[in-house]
């Protein structure tokens, strides 16, 4: 049936039936053109009025103008970060009657590459020929000249100038101050829940960064971006049907960022550095001014030239920042590291004043220390022991490990944990740049959440040399030691010391302002104290060769941070271990003993014993410090602290 | 039936050097004057570039060569190649999908010597291939020639949405469907699938997807469109329309479409700058040119020799409405954004190519025809 009826094929049905399915189309067609016809009147005629007055505010333009960053300069007033013009070579096509000529001119005079041209080229072909394009960025200063001495040679050519960062210094900052980058997306996020959070309108951050391409990404130049970007500025011009400016209407200036002015001493950090590329060691030193808790200088070694980011860093350069060495890396501040025996006087420190020891506790020390029931021997570094009356002044000169794996044991975790934590260790320090890291200082919750295992009496006893779970950042470590020679009281430090607006300046007030130990009548510190002058001191002090003929007195504690745990009976032997697992040399130290005016911690990645190398370099930088920068009246200031301290040993 | 004898009268004294060479005078005319149009739109739109508008006029060029190539070719010849044609579109579809370039998060290229888009291939394959099965059988078609028809529409439609390409496979399954409607589906079948979609679109809308899947499907379906700016861009493209009042500003005076605020202003967004500087009595001729293509193509499928001719051209015919349609009511924001162009107006796009193929059909219809009854 079914296939009958298709076979028969009605052609005159079908042929009238497909003129009406025509005129119904055609029906459709027209009917829908009018009902489009009918929404372009009602865009056009009906609504004219609102979007001729629409379209004519579009005509008036507001553009934003960037700011000036603000300054960075050091205690003296040196320069560290400043805004530098980068000049291109641009070109406004429709001023240019011959483009081929003037290209080629130009290439005659400058190195100009294909890639340039033909990007050139392409932007000149696709856009407007009244604005100005750029045929070579980065121009230096003999290009703009020879541009200038010719550039009647070149209507429609001009050299545009554009401010981009400039750090003087280079390499030797880049770990304080940081660097900029561009503005990202995520960047643009954080603006926003930034706004959120301050409970502002959404995008009022985002309008202060319309004509600024560039934030800081790190160190300082991120901490202190808010302070340091300005506000904005905006001119509100008139264009013509092209879109070319015919005049401006309003302008409203931006305001210029806040200049820092830091506790930072440009000389004393160059010297550092310049010192550590000379010993060719990875590390960081901080040094800190002990009655303010400002950071003199703060390096971290290998460090690389922020400038080689400003426009753009090519993946070439940015792979050799990749090495092994990690320049990228802060080592001041992001550095964690086992604080061995530079803690030995806290936590010298600490027994007396929790009152397990007192200055004439004595223990013999056959040159090991065990626990009770137990015959795993923590050895001293000293063979043979420090004698059969090992007291804690003793302890601490001649940095005998077995009194300080006694004591540990006798303060116990618990109270080691909230000793140290007022040192600041495994605390912020609250410097000012927000990738500080704060390290490990262990307690028994720690250990439970970190590790899911009990604290064991074995874990107590490294704890007493600094070694174990315990790590510190070098600035935790020049804090702390900053906190001996303040006499118990631990600033916040800080890098910034003020900010600036023009004449108008401002101090830098961290929120903690400082923190007070409580020290008893002094006499624990104050023998704490005395013990690490006898460090740099003759007979026995482990750093008293580099402290020899010093013409200032100095406080110090020498450490040797094991990198690799060594077995029961093996011997350390540093001919023997990859580089990479030779000890760290650590110093921690201050001067002039009385009124100190430096403290510091030298950290030395692999570099072998704290005393001859790291408490060496110690002692160039406050040699330096002191004699150099500050130029102190040394022997006035070195004949009365040998009264005092005469007095005192007697 | 008044039109063809009166048409047929004409046709022996015009039997001059464009009959043989199959073209169609009325119709080319008006291509032509579209295309003018376009010239002096993109001049404008595109900041005065005499660059855009040559490589415009070499797009025209290319796509009146096709044209006049594809009028040589008998209807005849196109409906017995018609299963080649569709099953290597399809092969080149498959490919696509596995092996396939992307560019823009879409899948939708493929390289063989030269680089092309094989949903290109589909938008005149389908109506072809949809028009050759349904030539032969009894009209109005039964409902498993219902069902077969429907299927060599949805397949490439489906495969060319999942590139994802939402304004080509819509225009496929239009063209694909126009094909059926004109075989005389039945008005039941119409209004029932209307009324099916009328329904359940709602209520999937309201009651079933949550305000973010909302916002997926539709930058699934459509991930040309920028999801944030969109909406800019229509309230820009209104301002430039409206601005231009009745009269509008004048060629090349377009503050709107010369200020940059104006998105894809020489592509996609190019009536708006018509718009603008020509009004409402430029787009009244605009509007007026495209009706004289539709007319004269449904008019050339009206006197088509048989059916596969008849539906293919008025099939053609109806598509290239809905291109026009779908743009000017999304830039004058009736429309969700597709991104799809002003058909002859719009700079670039390889979409000129086949528009013009699809005319060369019409002119072959035409052409050929009196050539046989001769």
């Amino acid at each position: 049936m079914l296939k009958r009826r298709e076979a028969i094929k009605d052609v005159g049905r079908e042929t009238s039936m497909f003129f009406v399915r025509c005129v119904i189309a055609l029906g459709i067609v027209i009917g829908l053109m009018i009902f489009l016809l009918v929404r372009e009147f009602k865009l056009q005629v009906v609504d004219h009025k609102k979007y001729q007055t629409q379209s004519e505010n579009n005509r008036i333009r507001v553009q934003p103008i960037a700011p000036v960053r603000g300054l960075i300069y050091d205690q003296t007033g040196q320069l560290l970060a400043q805004n530098r013009s980068i000049f291109a070579l641009e070109i406004v096509p429709e001023q240019v009657d011959n483009m081929q000529d003037t290209v080629s001119r130009l290439r005659e005079m400058f190195d100009i590459t294909d890639e340039q041209v033909d990007k050139f080229l392409e932007q000149v072909k696709f856009r407007p020929k009244f604005n100005s394009y750029a045929i070579k960025t980065n121009l230096n200063e003999e290009e703009v000249a020879v541009f200038s001495a010719n550039q009647h040679f070149f209507p429609g050519v001009s050299v545009e100038a554009r401010l981009e960062r400039y750090y003087p210094p280079g390499a030797s900052l880049v770990h304080v101050l940081g660097r900029m980058g561009a503005i990202t997306q995520e960047d643009l996020i954080r603006m926003d829940e930034k706004d959120l959070a301050e409970n502002k309108e959404v995008g009022t951050t985002r309008q202060r960064y319309a004509a600024t391409g560039k934030m800081g990404k790190l160190g300082l130049e991120r901490n202190y971006e808010d302070r340091l970007h300005g506000e904005v500025g905006s001119e509100k011009v008139e264009t013509d049907v092209r879109g070319r400016i015919v005049r401006v209407l309003e302008r409203q200036e931006p305001q210029a960022g806040d200049d820092l002015h830091l506790y930072l001493h440009l000389g004393l950090q160059r010297k550092i550095t310049e010192l550590m590329q000379e010993k060719g060691v990875r590390g960081a030193v901080v040094a800190v001014e002990p009655s303010t808790g400002g950071v003199l200088a703060m390096v971290s070694q290998p460090a690389y030239d922020p400038n080689i980011f400003t426009g753009g860093i090519s993946n070439k350069d940015y792979q050799k920042l990749l090495t092994p060495e990690r320049p990228l890396y802060n080592r001041a501040v992001q550095g964690t590291y086992p604080p061995a025996s530079t803690i030995k006087p806290h936590l010298a420190f600490l027994g007396l004043k929790e009152g397990v020891i007192t200055p004439n506790t004595r223990i013999a020390d056959p040159g090991w220390f065990s626990l009770p029931n137990n015959d795993h021997r923590y050895r001293d570094w000293k063979a043979w022991g420090h004698g059969a009356t090992v007291d804690v002044m003793q302890a601490i000169v001649e940095s005998c490990d077995t009194f300080f794996y006694d004591l540990s044991v006798r303060i116990g975790i618990n109270r080691i944990y909230e000793g140290m934590t007022q040192f600041g260790f495994g605390q912020k320090t609250g410097i000012d740049i927000v990738e500080e890291k704060v390290g490990i200082m262990p307690s028994r919750t720690w250990k439970k959440s970190a590790r899911g295992e009990p604290w064991y009496n074995g874990d107590t006893v490294n704890i007493g040399i600094g070694q174990g779970f315990w790590t510190v950042t070098p600035l935790q470590l020049a804090n702390a030691t900053a906190v001996l020679a303040n006499d118990g009281i631990r600033f916040n430090l800080q890098l910034v010391k003020e900010f600036a607006q023009g004449n108008r300046f401002e101090a830098n007030t961290p929120v903690m302002a400082y923190h007070q130990i409580d020290t008893g009548d002094g006499s624990w510190l104050d023998l704490v104290k005395d013990s690490m002058k006898k460090v740099t001191e003759p007979p026995r002090g482990t750093a008293r060769s580099a402290f020899d003929d010093a013409e200032y007195i100095a406080a110090g504690k020498t450490g040797t941070a094991q990198v690799k745990s060594i077995a029961q009976d093996e011997e350390y032997d540093a001919t023997k271990i990859a580089e990479k697992f030779h000890d760290n040399a650590l110093f921690i130290g201050y001067a002039p003993f009385e009124q100190p005016k430096i403290a510091l911690a030298v950290m030395m990645e692999n570099a072998g014993g704290g005393g001859s190398n790291a408490a060496p370099l110690a002692r160039q930088i406050m040699d330096y410090y002191l004699l150099e920068a500050l130029q102190l009246n040394q022997r006035g200031e070195q004949a009365n602290n040998e009264e005092s301290n005469d007095g005192a040993a007697n | 039936m008044a039109l063809r004898t009166s048409a047929a009268n004409t046709h022996k004294a015009r039997r001059s050097l464009l009959w043989r060479l199959h073209i169609d005078a009325p119709l080319l005319l008006g291509l032509l004057a579209l295309m003018a149009f376009s010239l002096l739109v993109v001049y404008s739109a595109g900041g005065e570039s005499l660059a855009l508008v040559e490589r415009q006029v070499i797009r025209f060029g290319a796509g009146l060569v096709v044209m006049l190539l594809l009028a040589q070719v008998a209807p005849r010849t196109l409906k017995e190649w018609a299963p080649l044609f569709f099953a290597v579109g399809i092969g080149f579809l498959l490919a696509v999908l596995f092996f396939g370039e992307s560019s823009k998060g879409a899948q939708r290229w493929i390289d063989v010597g030269v680089r092309f888009q094989p949903s290109e291939i589909m938008k005149l394959a389908v109506p072809i291939m949809v028009a050759a099965y349904l030539a032969d059988k009894a009209l109005p078609p039964s409902f498993t020639h219902l069902v077969i028809s429907l299927a060599l529409v949805i397949a490439p439609t489906v495969l060319i949405m999942i590139q994802p390409d939402l304004g080509t496979s819509l225009l496929i399954a239009a063209s694909g469907f126009f094909v059926i409607f004109f075989a005389g589906l039945r008005w039941r079948y119409i209004l029932g699938a209307l009324g099916i979609g009328m329904i359940l679109a709602p209520i999937m809308w309201y009651f079933t997807m949550e305000e973010y899947q909302k916002g997926r499907v539709l930058t699934f379906l459509n991930p040309e469109s920028d999801p944030l700016g969109s909406g800019y861009h229509i309230i820009q493209s209104q301002i430039a329309i409206g601005s231009g009042g009745i009269y509008g500003k004048g060629w090349l005076n377009g503050t709107q479409s010369q200020l940059e605020f104006l998105p894809e202003r020489h592509t996609d967004f190019i009536f708006a700058v018509l718009g603008e500087e020509f009004g409402l009595i430029g787009i009244i001729i605009l509007l007026a040119l495209y009706l004289f293509v539709i007319w004269r193509g449904l008019y050339i499928s009206l006197q088509g020799q048989d059916s596969f001719s008849r539906l293919l051209g008025a099939a053609l015919t109806l598509t290239f409405f809905v291109y026009l349609f779908v743009n000017i009511g999304m830039v004058s924001g009736l429309l969700p954004v597709v991104g799809l162009p002003l058909p002859l107006i719009s700079y670039g796009g390889t979409s000129i190519v086949t528009l013009m193929a699809s005319f060369g059909i019409l002119m072959s219809i035409q052409t050929h025809r009196r050539l046989h009854s001769a």
